[in-house]
Parts: structure tokens; sequence; C-alpha cells
């Protein structure tokens, strides 16, 4: 259908649409014209991803005199495919309609892993040695050596993807991971290049995060983009996690160990090449001497390293004269090594900032700042010097320098902390050296100012005013909007007292209390037995987990449990959790039921989905507050209540809240779908906790549920299912609210829609 | 009358002598029951004067009768299976001792199966219904397929104890190894009450159904507490419906569905003759041995024109000599199924007003005023071919019972 939003004509490519996509195309558009940047939420569930999509698209073809190019982030591969998909869907519904004019390149970008389609390299069974092999054979001075002695091996597809030189490019059109690997085995071209190279040339990108936040790869990547670019950030509502990650090192004893045995093999290179080819080295020292303007012309197959300090904090000046010379860089390594294996020895938990840090490196291994900062782009160097291709044995190094760069270029925003063990198990020694990064502003600050548009959108981004705060821009539009549903398909509760009337709650002063794991058990007792197929059940940690199942084993909570449905455990394996939830999802297909025990802010918490009847039921026992004792999150709370005044409390709640919402948004992915929400500690009933839930969970929560005990959540539980078994009108009827908009609909309504879908 | 029935009749309006009525009901005080059960306030609601009322679910109901009837009328004119052979299975699995229902699910479902079995002989009197029942986790038959309600009735009512966990597919084996011999002319039904919110199975179910559907048995369930994914899958794949039960009125609902025939499936729509006996009622008086209870008896009987044997029962098989026995109003009982009356239209409250309609006030059915004691117009209907009005109960009454529209045939063409 097309849709006529102020002066442009949005393609869409269903017959219907619901309102609050509408109303989000409204809200996108008007942020596009202002040229700002946007935050929205939107449940899962409403056709995000398809609105998005369909406007920007639509937008830029409605402008035709100024393109604008799409960027478009997602957290896994899986949900790049996904958007992929339905992009592909919308462009042939363009083309249709608009004829070839409105043809588009849109590609995905992935690693290496993905998009490989040389099967030797893909034995390989990590990305880092995936990476690595394909640098075996694609390497410049490898394929030199291979002109001359033909026994050299090197990768087919990426010598007929270089063969074709500029003539190597993609016709327009959409293409997923999948469609690439099946051009480039058709062509004979190495995908993965040619998707780096087409970058430049498409409409539309779809990666991951990484690529844009993270510098050391957003250096090679995504430097070549123009600034009329709209930036998508989709399911972000951990972004701010993802931005100081990217600017976070830890470094543990393993790593040094690993970084010395790294230096030794690269002094033995030095000395070979010394006596081989002296005058690379000397090249090198030149080019050094002359400025790190090195980047610029290297071959794209060499270039893997980029500084993990943002572009602008990199000074354009040559590299200090005591590490021009490899032995003598060497020697600075070692000395630097030597000294942080010298800090992790410490017996108590130490806390410093970067500039006392440094003072202290200074004075104990007499290396300066600005060293200290060019050792990430030296390493680089060196490595390309000496012809180092099995990468994947250096990250020890790279770690080092890593750690090292951001030390030298970042005073404020960060804080080095050493602690000797894990606060958990104290008689573990475990000493880790931590740069964590406190500041997510740091990492997405180049990305808000180069790009025209940011949208940052996701189903759960409530309060909606912190994230600004947080990250350090200013939005031109900030909304949250409702879900217009047919039928109120979700039950959200407050559960605040077991069976016996006692308060229920994870609090630290009542979580070892054995009433509150026996009222819990009970309650998952009694629930197994009223709510049919799956339920998933969310722990604040491990650790309580661990100690909830004990008790409850003890007590033949558990076997009461098991009578009624199979009971499976998320671990920190992935294989295994993997495995669990496969035989979770046949269990609840086969009719047996099953209960899954997760852990809030795990792996399942995520980005795995129980719709439908996977999960009829989620119960979320206990706030899922961070380990507040934590060193890194004490830092960091301090910084965030110095320079953005956001009070600890504020950013605790409001992260354990987002989490919780999170968990339990997992057993609703469609307007089709049904689920119940348990809260299950009586710390949800305050206000202060409470608002923080996103808009759309709140307005279902009726103040009926805010306080029950369970055998009232118990009563509920068996009403809502019943009622929700029964048929229902899908279009929401001919009266009432209509929840599904035909052309027709719309023209009718005109603007009337937009109220009431925003809050 | 039933509780559910009674509960109805509340919320419908009368509630005059309500406080009697609650004491015989459960036996139990009022500060006996758990408000869980009676959310009686919940009834209630706010008119213009600020008065509490109960509220009036009658037009609630009356739309969902509609839809039923809308869904119904859309495959009204296709041939459907007259011949059905009927397996019911109940699940005295131990979620059937649960009390949501008064006394206990299991009574209360047992009483819903006589009903309906009455009910389904009464309007498929050639057909044959079985039953099975499922406990600990295994399948029994009850009664093998026969056409008498009452020994159905007495096996079902003399059994009624429940334990351990249930098994779908257990039930879905026994009961598709006796359906599979049933000659292709009839149809294989199987309709599933289900208590349990799980099933523990001895293999894989997905074959299962996958063997039902080939033997192509339509395979219907009516859930007791929440929708399960398995049943609903079985209930696609099978060509069956599933509903979930509000309460009792409603299961009454849900399983009376069942009784009218449905659509027959395609393979199945070839035209067969079938042999069939239309027995002689025995002379009064006149002694014979009956075939079916192997003893003598006096009169009330009848003589299988083929083999003159005496059963007591029809419609039924001839023990002797495996004749169809059935009498001729059985066959005119089955035959409305083919021509139902069309549903009748709702008459839009904007076209009361119009004077055509001022004039006639009344139902033309039972002859009572339309208008409500507010002298406004309440919702009524007419049938599309006659025009003249009913009132609501009326609708439902010719619709489901008298299978005659009083304005149509009271019209003669002069």
């Amino acid at each position: 259908m097309k849709v006529q939003i102020e002066d442009v004509t949005v393609y869409f490519p269903y017959d219907n649409i619901y309102p609050e996509q509408y109303a989000y195309m409204v809200e996108l558009k008007r942020a596009l014209d202002a040229k700002g940047h946007c935050l929205l939420e939107m449940p899962t569930g409403t056709g995000k991803t398809i609105a998005l999509l369909s406007l920007i698209t639509s937008y830029t073809l409605s402008k035709p005199q100024s393109p604008v190019k799409l960027i478009y982030c997602t957290r896994t591969v899986h949900e790049m495919e996904k958007t992929l998909a339905e992009l592909k869907l919308l462009h042939n519904y363009q083309v249709k309609n608009l004829g070839l004019a409105a043809r588009i390149l849109a590609i995905g970008l992935s690693s290496r892993k993905n998009l490989c389609i040389n099967q030797r390299v893909l034995a390989a069974e990590n990305r880092d040695s995936v990476d690595a092999a394909c640098r075996k054979l694609t390497a410049s001075w490898v394929r030199s050596k291979a002109a001359e002695n033909s026994n050299v091996r090197t990768c087919e597809f990426f010598e007929n993807y270089e063969r074709a030189a500029s003539g190597a490019l993609l016709p327009p059109g959409v293409y997923t991971l999948q469609d690439l690997r099946e051009f480039g085995k058709q062509n004979g071209w190495c995908p993965y290049f040619l998707s780096r190279h087409m970058v430049q040339f498409a409409n539309v990108v779809v990666y991951n995060y990484q690529y844009l936040l993270d510098p050391k790869v957003a250096g090679i990547i995504s430097k070549e983009m123009q600034k009329e670019s709209v930036v998508v950030f989709d399911e972000a509502h951990n972004i701010d996690n993802v931005c100081i990650e990217a600017l976070s090192v830890s470094v543990r004893r393993q790593t040094l160990d690993g970084a010395s045995r790294n230096l030794t093999r690269m002094q033995q290179e030095i000395e070979r090449f010394k006596a081989t080819d002296a005058s690379r080295l000397r090249a090198e020292y030149n080019r050094l001497v002359e400025g790190l303007a090195l980047r610029g012309d290297l071959p794209a197959s060499d270039s893997w390293l980029a500084n993990p300090a943002l572009p602008d904090d990199i000074l354009k000046e040559a590299v200090p004269g005591n590490i021009r010379r490899a032995e003598h860089f060497l020697h600075v390594l070692h000395r630097l090594v030597h000294y942080l294996k010298g800090r992790l020895d410490t017996e108590n938990v130490e806390k410093e900032s970067p500039v006392s840090f440094v003072a202290s490196v200074n004075s104990h291994a007499g290396i300066d700042q600005k060293t200290l900062k060019f050792c990430y782009d030296r390493l680089h160097s060196l490595m390309l010097t000496l012809e180092i291709t099995d990468t994947d044995e250096f990250l020890h190094i790279q770690t080092i320098c890593d750690f090292a760069t951001l030390v030298g270029t970042y005073a404020r925003g960060f804080s080095i902390i050493i602690e000797p063990f894990d606060e958990r198990m104290p008689h573990i020694p475990d000493p880790v050296l931590q740069l964590s990064c406190h500041d997510a502003s740091l990492a997405i600050k180049p990305v808000i100012d180069r790009f025209q548009s940011v949208v940052i959108t996701s189903g759960t981004l409530s309060p909606i005013d912190l994230y600004p705060r947080l990250l350090n821009f200013h939005p031109v539009v900030s909304r949250s909007f409702t879900m217009s549903l047919t039928r109120d398909c979700i039950c959200p509760m407050v559960l605040t007292r077991g069976s016996d009337q006692l308060p229920v709650s994870t609090k630290f002063d009542m979580r070892s209390d054995p009433g509150v794991a026996r009222n819990y058990g009970k309650l998952l007792v009694e629930m197994v037995s009223v709510v049919p197929d799956g339920i998933v059940c969310f722990f604040v940690s491990y650790s309580y987990m661990d100690d909830i199942i004990n008790h409850w084993n003890q007590h033949d909570i558990l076997k009461e449990i098991m009578q009624h449905k199979l009971v499976f455990i998320e671990t920190q394996d992935v294989v295994e959790t993997t495995l669990a939830l496969d035989n979770y999802r046949k269990a609840c297909d086969c009719g047996r039921g099953a209960v899954f025990f997760s852990v809030a802010r795990g792996k399942v918490a995520e980005g795995i989905d129980f719709d439908q009847h996977y999960g009829r039921l989620v119960i979320m026992f206990g706030v899922p507050f961070q380990y507040t004792l934590s060193k890194i999150l004490l830092a960091r709370l301090e910084y965030l209540r110095d320079t953005f005044q956001i009070k600890e409390g504020d950013f605790l709640t409001f992260d354990a809240l987002r989490q919780a919402a999170q968990c339990v948004g997992r057993v609703i992915r469609s307007k089709a779908d049904y689920g119940m929400m348990i809260f299950a500690d009586k710390r949800y009933s305050r206000h202060d906790k409470r608002s923080k839930l996103p808009s759309w969970i709140l307005s279902h929560l009726r103040d009926a549920h805010l306080n029950l005990s369970t055998d009232m959540a118990l009563y509920i539980a068996r009403e809502f299912l019943r009622k929700m078994a029964q048929p229902y009108d899908k279009t929401g009827g001919s009266g009432g609210r209509k929840t599904l908009l035909s052309q027709e609909d719309l023209e009718k309504m005109g603007d009337n829609i937009l109220q009431g879908m925003v809050y | 009358m039933n509780n559910g029935g009674k509960r109805r009749l509340r919320e419908n309006g009368d509630r005059g002598d309500d406080d009697d009525d609650d004491m015989e009901e459960d036996g139990l005080e009022a500060w006996e029951r758990t408000y869980a059960d009676e959310r009686s306030w919940e009834a209630l609601q706010e008119d213009e004067s600020g008065f509490l009322r109960p509220i009036d679910n009658k037009a609630v109901h009356h739309a969902q009768y509609r839809r039923r009837l809308q869904s119904l009328s859309a495959t009204a004119r296709i041939q459907k299976g007259l011949i059905r052979f009927l397996f019911v299975v109940v699940d005295l699995s131990k979620a059937a001792a649960e009390m949501d229902y008064r006394p206990s699910r299991m009574v209360m479902i047992a009483k819903q199966v006589e009903a309906f079995i009455r009910e389904f002989f009464d309007q498929n009197p050639l057909s044959q219904i079985g039953l099975v029942t499922i406990k600990d986790g295994v399948a029994h038959s009850l009664t093998e397929l026969g056409g008498s309600p009452e020994s159905h009735i007495k096996a079902l009512m003399g059994k009624l104890e429940c334990s351990g966990d249930g098994s779908l597919q257990n039930a879905l084996e026994l009961v598709q190894g006796y359906l599979d011999q049933i000659p292709s002319y009839g149809h294989r039904e199987v309709l599933i009450l289900y208590s349990a919110l799980s099933t523990c199975d001895p293999g894989d179910i997905m074959q299962t159904i996958q063997k039902c559907k080939k033997s192509k048995i339509r395979c219907s369930v009516i859930g007791l507490s929440a929708e399960m994914y398995i049943c609903k899958h079985l209930c696609q794949e099978t060509g069956g419906s599933y509903s979930i039960a509000l309460d009792e009125a409603h299961l009454k609902d849900l399983i009376l569905e069942h009784a009218p025939p449905p659509p027959a499936i395609a393979e199945f729509a070839v035209a067969n003759l079938i042999k069939m006996g239309f027995p002689q009622r025995a002379a009064e008086g006149s002694i014979s041995i009956c075939s079916c209870h192997k003893e003598a008896k006096i009169g009330e009987g009848y003589i299988c024109p083929r083999c003159k044997a005496r059963v007591c029962e029809l419609p039924t098989e001839c023990r002797v000599c495996g004749l169809t026995l059935v009498s001729s109003p059985h066959l005119a009982r089955s035959y409305h199924h083919l021509f139902p009356i069309a549903p009748f239209d709702e008459v839009p409250p904007s076209r009361q007003f119009e004077p055509h309609h001022r004039l006639q006030k009344t139902c033309f059915g039972c002859q009572q005023s339309l208008r409500n004691p507010s002298n406004k117009f309440s919702l009524y209907v007419e049938c599309p071919k006659c025009k003249q009005p009913f009132c609501l109960d009326c609708d439902i009454y010719i619709h489901e019972s008298l299978h005659n529209c009083p304005g149509c045939e009271s019209f003669r063409p002069s």
C-alpha cells in the first residue's frame, strides 16, 4: 500500500498497516526532515523494522537530489539476515510499483567467518582463526611470494576478485549474507572483500554495532561513509554497555604470559630479518619518521588493525623516536609487560585514574605517555613488516598495546582497577587488571557528530529521557509508542507475597531466608499445574539460581515441578545451553511441557525468543540489580554522578528494570501471541521501580494486579489463559479501536491516528 | 438443573431469590466460598441513575451465538456426513480431580457427556459412539462403538475415578485401531475432553497424529483449562476444532457443537448406497427372545425385516444378520442438516426508527413485545426471506430446535 506522509509517499509492502507503525513513520520522518537524531521506543512484534526500512527508503526515493544512505546496525547475525529479508520484500514491492528507478543496492557485512567460501579457510573453528587463515592466503607478501613460487598457496576467490579489479561490482539488489556467498561462488569472487568494497556504493548497509562503535573496526570499515547517512541502532536498549565494552580492556595473567611469548617470537623474527633482509626494517624506520600516514596506502587485505582510540583523538604526528627501531620498541613492550606483571601481584584491590597510572608507568618502567599512546600503531606496523600472518596467535600482545594506547590517550572517563581475586571467591587468586570505560558517550560521540541522523530504537527504552543523558546527545524526537491490541494479550502481575502472605524479595538481607525460597518454589509448583506448554523463569544471577535450585532440590519442590513439566537450566557453557534450549522446545512441542531456568543478563535473556507456546508465562524472580559491590560498577556510578548528575540509585534501578523488561519481553513477539509476566518481588510494587518499566507493559498492569499473593496470581492466571484461548477477531472488528488499517482507513482518519498512539 | 445453568440465569436478570439459591447450590455458607470462585461483584454494573444492576450479557451471548451460526451456515450447502462413528475420549488423569468446576471436573464432564450422548443420538440417529478413558498414562476402552445411549452412560457413570498422568498418544493409538476397521462410508471422529495440561507419551506423538490424519480421523479437542500447543496441532492437522471452556455453561455449548454432523471430508464425499432395514414394531404382548439381552421379553421390540430377530432399540445393527436397522423418523431427523434455514439478519438500531418498523412491535414467533421496559427497541432479527421480525430467544429456538421458519411456513403464495 502507499501511504502519504506529509510530502513523502511511503511504499509499504503489506496491504494493511498498524496504527503505531504509521505513527512511528511520521515521527521518524520529522526527525529526518530536521536532520537530527531520534529515540523511538516501540514494543517488539509491531513491525518496527519494516516501518523503518519503508520510510527511509521511500524518503530517499522522494528526494533524489540528496540521497540518504542507510546504515542499519543490528546486534546479531540472525537479526541482520531477518532485516535483509524484510528489505528484500520491500525492495521487490518498490521496484514493482516504481520500476527500475527504485533499484537500490543493499548488502550485509559480516566477518570472514560468515562470508568466506573457501573451504580450507572455513575449516578453522573460531572467528580469529578464520581471519588468520584468510590472511595466510591473501596477505600481500604471501601473494607476491606466490607469484614467484607456485607452491605457495593463495585463495583463488581472492585472486579472481583482484584480477577483476574495479570490474568486480555487485549489480543492484538486496543481498543477504547467503546471497553474497552464492554470488561469490557463481562469479568466483571473494564475497568478503567484495562486500567490503561495495560498502562505499551501497544505499543500504546492514552490519553489526561493532563496525560503527568499536574504533578498532570502525576505522577500517566505516570511515568512508558519507555524512548524509541515517544510522539506525536496532534493539539498542543496551547501547551504552556496547559503547563501554568497545573501549574497555581487561588484562589477566594469561594475557601477560602470552604477551611475553609473543615478544620472544617477534624478537626471533627481527633477528631473522636482520640476517636476511635488513632493508625492510630500515624502510619501516624511514616510514615511521615521516609519520603515521601509512594506513591510507595499504592494500585492503593487509589492514586488519586500527587504533582502539577514537579517530579524533589520534594525533597526526610522527612516532616518537624511542620506539622507531623495532628492537627498541620490543624493549619498551618488555618493560611494560614486566611492569604490569608486577602490578598484578598486588594483594589488595587498587583503583587508579589513568593519569596517575601513566605517571607510575613513567617512573617505574620509564615509558612516557606519548610512547604509550603510539603502542598500538607501532605494533601494527611492526607486524606488517615482520610479515606475520597467524594473527590469532598474537592476540595477547595486541591486548596489551590496546590497553597502553587507551591509557595513554584518555585522561577522563576511565579508571584502572586491579583485583587480586574475584569478590565472590576470595580464596582463588585470579588477578585481573581492568581498564574500564565509564562514559558511553565517548564511543558514540564520533557517530553522533559525523552522521546526519542517528536513530536509536528498541522495544524497551524506558525511561526514555535517560538515554540522551547517558549518551550525551540531543535528540530532536524522542517518543514511546503503545501497541494497539485487539485484546489484552499480555498480563503483567506483581507478586509481592507468597502463599503464606509473607513478602518475597531477592533483597540482600532476605535472599538467604529459606521462607523466600520456599515461597518462590510454591509459586512455581502452582504455576506449572495451571500453565500449559512452556514457562521461562529468570533469576538475578547464576549464584542465586544455584542456591535456590539446591534448596528446591532438597525440599522436593523440584520433584513436584517435574511431575508437571520437565526442567531445563541455562549454564555458562554455550553448547550445553543450546542443547537445553533445543530439548526445551521439543518438550513444549510434544505436549510434555517444560520450564526453563535462566539468568537475567545472560545470553538467553538477550537473544532467545520464547514466543507462542514456548513461553506462556515468564517469572522474574527478584529485581536483577547489578552486582553492586563490583569495583567497576562503583567507579562508573561515581563518574555518572559527577559528570552527568545521574544519581546512583536512579541508574541502578533503571539498569535493573530494563533487564527485567527485556526478560519478560521475551514471551511476546507478535500481536497474535499471548503471555503472562510475573514480577515476583515486593520491590516491584514501589512506584519508583515500577514506573521505569516500558509503557507498553505498564499500560496493561492493572492496579488490582500490583500486590498479589500466590493464590491470587494463580486465579488470575487461570482466567487469563481461558480467556486467551477463545477465538477472536484479528482485525479488531468494525467498531471500537481499529488495529489494522488499510489505505482507505488511513486516508479517512488523517492525523487522528497519531493521538493515542504516543504517550 | 445444574449449577452453570443457574448461574447463567442469575446473570441474565432476576436475582430475586438469590440468597436461598446460593445456599443450596454448593451447600456452603457465603463466607466459606473463596472469593476466587464467585466474583459476584464483577457481574454488576452501574446504570445511568447510579443503581447497581446485573450486567446484561444477553446481547453478548447472542453475538457469540450468531457468530457460530454464521460460520456454520458458511458450510451449509456442502455434503455432510450423516453416518458418524465417534469416539468420546474422557481424560481421567489426576488433573480431572481439580475443583475449579463444581463439584469436580470429572463429575461435571460426565454430566455433560451424558447430555451430549443423548443429543448426539437425537441428531444423528444413524451414528454410533464409543467411549474411551485415559488414566495412569494408558487408555482404556470403556464401551465399544454402539448406538445405545443408555449403555454408554451407564458405563461412564460406573467408572468415575481418576489418577495418574494423561497420555494423548495412547488414546489416539487405541482409537485409531478401532476406527481403522470402520467401513468407508462412515465418518471417523474423535472428541477428546482433556483436563490435563501435559501429555506423557511413550513415543513420538507427531507420528501418531500423522497416522490419524492418514486414516482420515477427524480429531477435536475440548480443553478445560488452557490452550495446549499439541492439541491445537492435532486439530489443525486432522481438520477438527479446538476450543477451551470458560465455565460450565460454555463447556456445554462447546460439547453440543459437536452434535450436528460436520462437513464431509472431500475424499469421502462419494455417494454410496447403504443397505438398511426398517423393522416393524413387535406386536403388544408377544413374547420373543431378544437378541441383544439374550432373554425372553414381552412386547416393546422391533423385528428385523431380514432375519426376524428381535432387537430392543433402534437404531442399531442386527446381531444376527448385521443389517443396519433404523426407523424412518430417524432418517427424516438427519435430513435437516442438509437443508438448514438461513441465519436471520440483525436489524441495525438506525432502521428501527423507520415508520415501517414502528408498526411491528411484536415478535412473530412468540408475540412478545420487542420493546424493552424503557420503551426502546432492544436488539432483534428478521428472516431474510419472509422479513418477519423475531426476538433473540425465538431466533435461537428456530435455528436450534425447530428447523423451520414460522414466517415462511405460514406464508402461502396466493
